[in-house]
């Protein structure tokens, strides 16, 4: 992976208003990512997380204050120079039919590709390299159509990893993915990190936010309730506040990261 | 030593430049200086194919009609010599119409291909932004001599531009979503409201001059006139290459937007560029063969079956929508003789099957 030679990128959002139409979403929130880490953003269904990754990917423009990436506001950077330094992996990903794994990886090029330079050695060997990372070589000539969840799933992270960026949003990479194939997702995005990548997921699961991620952001009506290592941050008052839900708190033997257990729904008028 | 070394360095160096690359597999690397292009074999396949299919048609409609024409005739009045009926028959009344149906075939199916990848709806064509029927509106109101003075093709443009005038207008007048309401059919009240101002106007007419408007209610080459082919040969000189341009983001407009987006295609201003370049290539056809626009379904639906979906295949759609065009005239004349078919008929004849046939297939060959 060529991601060592990657520079580090700071993404921020500071005091970010993202709207739906006249209705507000984020109100004024600020947020940094954690270079060379994993962050995993959660929260309960609509409490922003998605449309954040989207303020953070300029895929919603705000309504006031600024995503900046190394300090520079994201508005004023061309797009496809966006592309090289952020890639984006949406939660609705759909591709023409027909496409093989590799054809879809060679899309991921096109950020650093013109009409003039259609193909090359940086080319190869990024598409390579990504089709590595994502242990897909030897299904790399198969068509999309034919993978299971969790190889298809792969295969587009493995398309964001062509773009080769420093930094790499993921919304909800594993929602639809049974446990095999979400530690399949995990161990990837694991592996990414180790080699040098700056990723921000947005995850339904808490327990494996917990498991995988460096820094968790905990959100609830737009606004971040908590954030930090895991560990530290994840309590039983925060779950509460979080879902309306009231658990104990144990912490994995093997792991040591914290495991929700006696989950009881607090008030389900709420 | 030192030269091991020196060679050991030249090899690493060698890897990292542009020459050695491995093309991927199914496409010819050329390199000129800098530049590098990656030429799928198999479009170029595609495109030889219908370019092969493309000429033998013309050479068959040319050679049939009332006067027909062996094939050592039509070769020797194409260089210029043999009678001079013959060379009257070719170069005055069946090349112009030839030429007619290459570029309105083109242009239609270009147009439809750019507006199929803009709506991911492979059943969308730039008729659903009711400037067809704008067309004939302002066209047949010309014929039967609604004093307005313009010609007929003249008119015809008028009333496209007209028609994607109102559509755009209202469009603008929502959000964002301005494209969406374009594509899901703003387009489609303009066009019943245009169809009916046509009915109108050839039911208040003598029947002989509602028939004169005839032609341009169904789409022929018959009525063509020479400058709006020569306008529509230039829009076509400056738009397919402009089409062409677009190719690369078009592939990934394909993709969810979001992932189009990702992958620094500006949506917006794409959107907004297929948009007019689907519509004013399908005015200016409309302007020289009326509402033909069953080719913007046939053409690009034989390009895509043909072609790989690595890339949206324009260059084969315009090839594709030529060969339907000279096909579907050629059928026209010569199936009814000394009756002419208009082409519009023809391919809705044709088309109209050809749709069900599409909707009716299984789900998993569609296009989006």
């Amino acid at each position: 992976m060529n991601a060592r030679t990657l520079p580090l990128q700071r993404l921020e959002a500071e005091a970010l208003r993202l709207a739906h139409g006249r209705t507000p979403v984020i109100d004024g929130l600020d947020l940094a990512l954690p270079p060379g880490r994993v962050t995993a953003i959660v929260g309960p269904n609509g409490c922003g997380k998605s449309t954040l990754l989207a303020g953070l990917a300029r895929l919603h423009a705000p309504d006031g204050g600024a995503v900046l990436l190394d300090g520079g506001d994201i508005r004023k950077l061309p797009a496809r120079e966006l592309a090289r330094r952020m890639a984006l992996l949406p939660q609705e990903a759909s591709a023409p039919e027909g496409l093989t794994v590799r054809d879809l990886i060679r899309f991921g090029r096109q950020p650093h590709q013109g009409w003039l330079s259609q193909w090359s050695a940086d080319d190869q060997r990024a598409v390579e390299e990504a089709l590595a990372a994502a242990g897909l070589q030897a299904l790399a000539e198969r068509p999309l159509e034919a993978l299971s969840g969790g190889q298809r799933q792969r295969a587009w992270i493995a398309m964001t990893i062509a773009q080769q960026t420093p930094l790499l949003l993921l919304d909800e990479p594993t929602s639809a993915l049974d446990l095999g194939h979400q530690l399949e997702v995990f161990e990837l995005v694991r592996r990414l990190a180790a080699a040098g990548r700056t990723l921000a997921l947005v995850l339904h699961d808490l327990a494996s936010a917990c498991r995988y991620a460096d820094h968790l952001v905990a959100m609830r009506e737009g606004r971040i309730m908590a954030q930090g290592a895991p560990a530290e941050v994840v309590t039983e008052a925060l779950v509460r506040e979080l879902y309306d839900v009231a658990c104990t708190l144990l912490h994995d033997p093997v792991t040591g990261t914290p495991i929700l257990t006696d989950l009881r729904r607090l008030s389900p008028g709420r | 030593m030192e030269t091991q070394r020196l060679r050991g360095q030249s090899a690493a160096a060698g890897q990292d430049s542009q020459g050695d690359s491995q093309p991927p597999s199914g496409y010819w690397h050329l390199t000129a200086g800098r530049a590098s292009l990656l030429l799928e074999r198999r479009a170029l396949a595609v495109n030889l194919l219908l370019l092969a299919l493309l000429l033998a048609a013309s050479a068959a409609y040319l050679m049939a009609g009332s006067i027909p024409v062996s094939a050592s005739e039509l070769i020797r009045a194409l260089a210029g010599d043999g009678e001079v009926v013959t060379a009257f028959v070719i170069h005055d009344l069946r090349l112009p119409r030839l030429a007619a149906a290459w570029l309105t075939g083109a242009a239609f199916a270009v147009a439809g291909c750019l507006m199929q990848t803009l709506a991911r709806n492979r059943l969308a064509t730039p008729g659903i932004i009711g400037i067809d029927n704008g067309a004939t509106a302002f066209a047949v109101a010309s014929v039967v001599g609604l004093g307005v003075s313009l010609a007929p093709p003249a008119m015809a443009l008028t009333g496209a531009a007209t028609a994607a005038a109102i559509t755009f207008g209202l469009a603008s007048g929502g959000d964002t979503r301005g494209y969406r309401f374009i594509v899901a059919g703003i387009g489609i009240g303009i066009g019943a409201v245009f169809g009916a101002i046509t009915q109108l106007l050839l039911a208040r007419v003598p029947i002989d001059t509602a028939n004169a408007a005839y032609p341009w209610t169904v789409g022929t080459l018959n009525a063509r006139s020479g400058s709006a082919v020569g306008v529509l040969a230039l829009g076509l000189a400056v738009g397919l290459p402009l089409a062409l341009a677009l190719g690369r983001s078009l592939s990934l407009m394909r993709f969810s937007d979001a992932v189009a987006a990702g992958l620094g295609v500006r949506l917006r201003r794409r959107r907004a560029q297929v948009l007019v370049l689907s519509v004013l290539l399908t005015a200016l056809a409309v302007a020289v063969a009326g509402p033909v626009g069953m080719v913007g379904l046939i053409g690009p639906e034989i390009a895509r079956s043909l072609s790989s979906s690595r890339g949206v295949p324009l260059a084969a759609s315009a090839l594709a929508g030529a060969l339907v065009m000279v096909l579907a005239d050629l059928a026209g004349r010569v199936l009814l003789a000394p009756i002419e078919l208009p082409v519009g008929i023809v391919t809705a004849i044709v088309g109209g099957p050809w749709l069900l046939w599409i909707l009716l297939r299984p789900a998993s060959r569609r296009l989006s």
